[in-house]
């Protein structure tokens, strides 16, 4: 039986910030994700990392702790950050008195918010509609919640942390009202285990609730969907949000060359209910083309659905009141010394609260190490000569973005085409990714699905989603041998179907188009789910 | 001015070898593509029906066409049509000195990049899978750079199935080119059109292969339909060759669109390419013109009849939006459900036929499209290829078949 002091439960990033928070202290920790890291609303969001302007009104102590993890975030975890800046951008039909109490409530959260010249703005962001009545900037900026919790992991493996993906717990152990140890199961596998330990960290986000009723413990989290949609172009340089109070539709982030567009609000039974509709599409484009009048006509990628894990001691309460902070939950309170849970939250605060978290650990454990995620950055920057080096092998443009997408591993890809310079190839044209670094990846051990790989460097992320890395994804891991427990039909089909759930809800246009290449391709070429002849035919 | 009998709308199969068709009844015909059409995504094998509706392997696609429901394209022609124009084709090809194999009464079992086995009809002499089934020794070709095609996964995936299991060997050949660029198939295959490329190839060929092998190899044996690289290699090498279904651009398909292009040259057919058709010109339930639109000007084409060969989504004779789709050229309305949710399945493959891909035109028994009610629309304007509703090829693999069979009907008609 392995051994360790605190299990931590859930790969998002609450999770991989606690695991790097614990581990940098010293405390021997181990982190089990069910499926892979970010498989829950720490991907299934829209990549804003807040200033806090969102909140500033409603909520000044959540806006506050955002416009400080902010300003720390940006320091540490540079390559998951993109720093555009953000716009709020009043319409004539929002509230001018909301506007003002706004500005005051942004001021005294200490966020910077200055206001911007009309005629400025529409230079600079030619898209945004000419009706709008008023546009302040604030520091947001655009954040890849992928990235950010594998560089969290990569940055704990230093320090003797250790992450086990694909791996659910099935009971928590208990002796005398003291948690002992957990019991596991690969959800690939299905091999089982057991990890003995003093502290058990429910970091599991929407699954909060059913991790704690596997100690016996009632949590009231409520988990409430919402849904985004990725538009396959970069038609905003900044962060565009509506100025008035909090609702659907009123974000837009850009990401690398697409743009997301959130989001939705909707209770639902689920954690994992994940599944977009054509209506919550519909519904977010309507209101959308409010703050970009041509929105219906820009080409859609696709669409995701993730849930947020709202806590609320009042359980009837509207959504969109509930607070957006976050809660630890200590269940020694209710008879079991070492199980702590945290719940509610947001990414953009995600190390404050694993700093919060680990404090209290620390001190259940007599741990005097200080915090010090916020000083040290997740990941070293790359070396000058390496980027040098890299330049000669991978595309122009290529070069950055495999850099703050590979991090520490850069080297290895390098190394790679530099034994063989075939593998500069591309296997995802889209998005511009190289055969060695989809081999690199593939290569690590908690790589298991061509999901992974896609969710670690960005393969059948872009425009064909999936249809033309596919099979040559596919090619690659079984020359490695890196299929390692499925089989290659079911390796593809996990891909492909991944990509079809963000599809099928916009199935139109230029995605009609699209949905029938791969079918095209996958169905009446290559022949994937048609059965085969006995062998008497 | 040149006065056409017939216009074809689409270049692809379907276009294509309607313009033929009709151009061999002594019509005048000119035909107007935007692109080249699906060709250069499924290639040059003509499938017919491969599985039933209940997904079951078919034998006989023959005897098969009767179990079809009433809307599909083949029933709504029926059996001795879909034999006619199998037997055009046949002939055609044949007459080009670029024979095909197979019969309506047999599917053949190809070899797919995925190491699947695929029900086809009609082959060219390249693809020919008997020779794979009976072979034991079995010698799979890669090119170094070609990331279209993983051996490996040829090999696992044909071992599994029934009668295949054979003694598989890997071979990796290089390709003289060097230009920097990341290979295609039909990269490999203009190499191998030239002359030296030609005679690379065979002398590296030879020296990796047992005779009496057989060779599987990506679709790039030359971009022309004509058989000559292949036969020097099986006369140099002792061994027969086989090449597989693989990733877009797909090579066997440029070749048969090449023969039936020079096919329509001799025809005195005329071919507007790069044309896109923004609308057609309706007086009294006839079409009296098309409108082409490109960067330029509008330009106005007139014939007496018309061929509507545009495809289908991918191709763009029909689009869709939330809620509804259309065909483009004439603004013919399609028939689809009304709840999004009933457009399509939860998965999209393993899950049978997609509502989705039979959305598309109704037609009557000339292919002319009519209303949900029956009613004639456009009583000289004959629909062929994906444009039409009742099938989803992708599943039942008969995207060619249909292709063929229904502008061999419109071109009779037209």
């Amino acid at each position: 039986m392995k051994k360790t002091t605190a299990v931590i439960i859930g790969g998002g990033a609450t999770g991989v910030g606690i695991l790097r928070d614990l581990s940098m202290r010293g405390v021997a920790a181990v982190l089990l994700e069910q499926r892979d890291l970010a498989y829950g609303a720490s991907s299934r969001f829209h990549g804003l990392l807040h200033s806090g302007g969102r909140y500033a009104v409603k909520d000044a102590e959540a806006a506050r702790e955002c416009a400080e993890e902010n300003a720390v975030l940006r320091k540490i975890g540079r390559h998951c950050v993109e720093s555009t800046t953000g716009y709020f951008v009043r319409l004539p039909e929002d509230d001018p008195a909301y506007e003002a109490k706004w500005v005051v409530a942004c001021q005294a959260a200490g966020i910077p918010v200055e206001p911007v010249d009309l005629a400025r703005a529409h230079r600079l962001e030619p898209h945004f509609s000419e009706r709008a009545a008023a546009v302040y900037e604030v520091p947001d900026a655009a954040i890849d919640g992928f990235r950010l919790c594998r560089q969290n992991v990569l940055s704990a493996k230093r320090y003797g942390g250790k992450m086990m993906n694909y791996t659910e717990v099935t009971s928590i152990e208990q002796q005398n009202g003291q948690v002992t140890a957990v019991k596991t199961r690969n959800t690939l596998t299905g091999e089982l285990g057991s990890i003995e330990c003093d502290i058990v960290v429910n970091a599991a986000g929407s699954w909060v609730g059913q991790v704690a009723g596997l100690a016996g413990i009632k949590i009231n989290v409520i988990p409430d969907r919402g849904t985004l949609i990725a538009f396959n172009h970069r038609f905003t340089d900044r962060i565009m949000n509506r100025l008035r109070p909090p609702a659907n539709a009123d974000i837009f982030v850009p990401h690398g060359s697409v743009t997301l567009l959130g989001t939705t609000s909707s209770p639902t039974e689920r954690p994992d209910d994940f599944t977009p509709t054509t209506e919550e599409v519909l519904a977010l484009i309507d209101e959308g083309k409010e703050l970009f009048d041509e929105l219906p006509r820009y080409r859609l990628l696709r669409a995701y659905t993730g849930t947020r894990p709202l806590y609320c001691a009042d359980p009837t309460a509207a959504t969109r009141e509930i607070s957006r902070n976050f809660v630890i939950l200590d269940h020694a309170k209710e008879g079991l010394d070492g199980l702590i849970s945290i719940v509610g939250g947001k990414l953009t605060t995600y190390r404050l609260m694993a700093e919060k978290i680990s404090d209290a650990i620390c001190g259940k454990l007599s741990v005097q190490a200080p915090c010090r995620t916020a000083e040290e950055a997740l990941v070293d920057d790359i070396a000058p000569e390496l980027m040098q080096q890299a330049k000669k092998f991978f595309p122009t443009a290529g070069v950055e973005l495999a850099a703050s997408r590979l991090g520490p591993d850069l080297a290895e890809t390098v190394q790679r085409i530099q034994a063989n310079p075939a593998k500069k190839e591309l296997v995802c044209e889209c998005e511009l990714v190289t055969l060695a670094e989809v081999e690199t990846v593939a290569h690590d051990d908690t790589t298991f699905t061509m999901s992974d790989i896609r969710r670690r460097t960005r393969m059948g992320m872009g425009t064909c989603q999936g249809t033309y890395c596919g099979l040559r994804g596919l090619g690659m891991m079984v020359d490695n041998d890196l299929a390692r427990g499925m089989t290659t039909e079911n390796l593809l089909r996990e891909f492909l179907e991944t990509r079809w759930n963000g599809i099928r809800p916009i199935l139109w246009g230029q995605q009609m188009r699209e949905v029938e290449l791969t079918r095209g391709i996958y169905g009446a070429g290559l022949n994937m789910d048609g059965a085969v002849p006995d062998e008497t035919e | 001015m040149r006065q056409n009998d017939v216009i074809v709308i689409g270049g692809g199969l379907a276009g294509l070898f309607a313009a033929i068709t009709a151009a061999k009844r002594g019509r005048q015909v000119m035909l107007v593509t935007k692109g080249v059409g699906a060709i250069a995504i499924g290639g040059g094998s003509i499938d017919v029906l491969g599985y039933d509706a209940t997904g079951k392997p078919v034998r006989d696609p023959s005897a098969a066409l009767g179990g079809l429901a009433a809307d599909h394209p083949f029933a709504i022609l029926g059996q001795q049509r879909v034999e006619t124009a199998v037997q055009t084709f046949l002939g055609l090809c044949e007459a080009e000195g670029y024979p095909y194999q197979g019969d309506l009464q047999h599917n053949q079992w190809i070899p797919t990049a995925l190491g699947r086995l695929k029900p086809t009809c009609l082959t060219p002499l390249t693809m020919n899978s008997a020779i794979l089934k009976a072979a034991t020794d079995v010698t799979v070709v890669e090119f170094e750079g070609l990331k279209d095609y993983s051996g490996r996964v040829m090999v696992d995936g044909l071992r599994q199935c029934p009668g295949y299991a054979k003694n598989y060997s890997l071979v990796s050949l290089k390709t003289d080119i060097n230009d920097g660029r990341d290979l295609t198939a039909l990269d490999v295959a203009r190499w191998l059109d030239s002359d030296s490329g030609q005679a690379a190839f065979i002398e590296r060929l030879t020296a990796a292969v047992r005779p009496g092998s057989v060779i599987l190899l990506p679709p790039v044996l030359g971009t022309k339909p004509d058989y000559r690289l292949f036969h020097a290699l099986e006369q140099a090498t002792g061994c027969k060759l086989v090449e597989t279904v693989g990733l877009p651009p797909a090579v066997t398909g440029y070749r048969l669109r090449r023969l039936l292009v020079n096919c329509l040259g001799k025809l005195n057919v005329k071919m507007i390419e790069q044309a896109n058709v923004v609308r057609g010109i309706v007086e009294n339930g006839r079409c009296t013109g098309i409108v082409t639109g490109n960067l330029d000007r509008e330009r106005t084409y007139r014939a007496e009849s018309f061929i509507l060969a545009s495809g289908g989504f991918f191709g763009g004779g029909l689009q869709a939006e939330a809620g509804r789709a259309r065909e483009v050229v004439f603004d013919l309305p399609i028939t689809v459900p009304a709840n999004s949710a009933d457009w399509s399945k939860e998965k999209l493959f393993f899950a049978g036929s997609q509502p989705f891909a039979k959305f598309g035109l109704q037609v009557d028994g000339k292919l002319r499209p009519v209303d949900a009610s029956g009613k004639l629309l456009l009583e000289n304007v004959y629909v062929a290829g994906k444009s039409l509703a009742g099938y989803d090829y992708c599943v039942e693999k008969s995207g060619n078949g249909v292709a063929l069979a229904t502008a061999y009907q419109a071109g009779a008609e037209a």
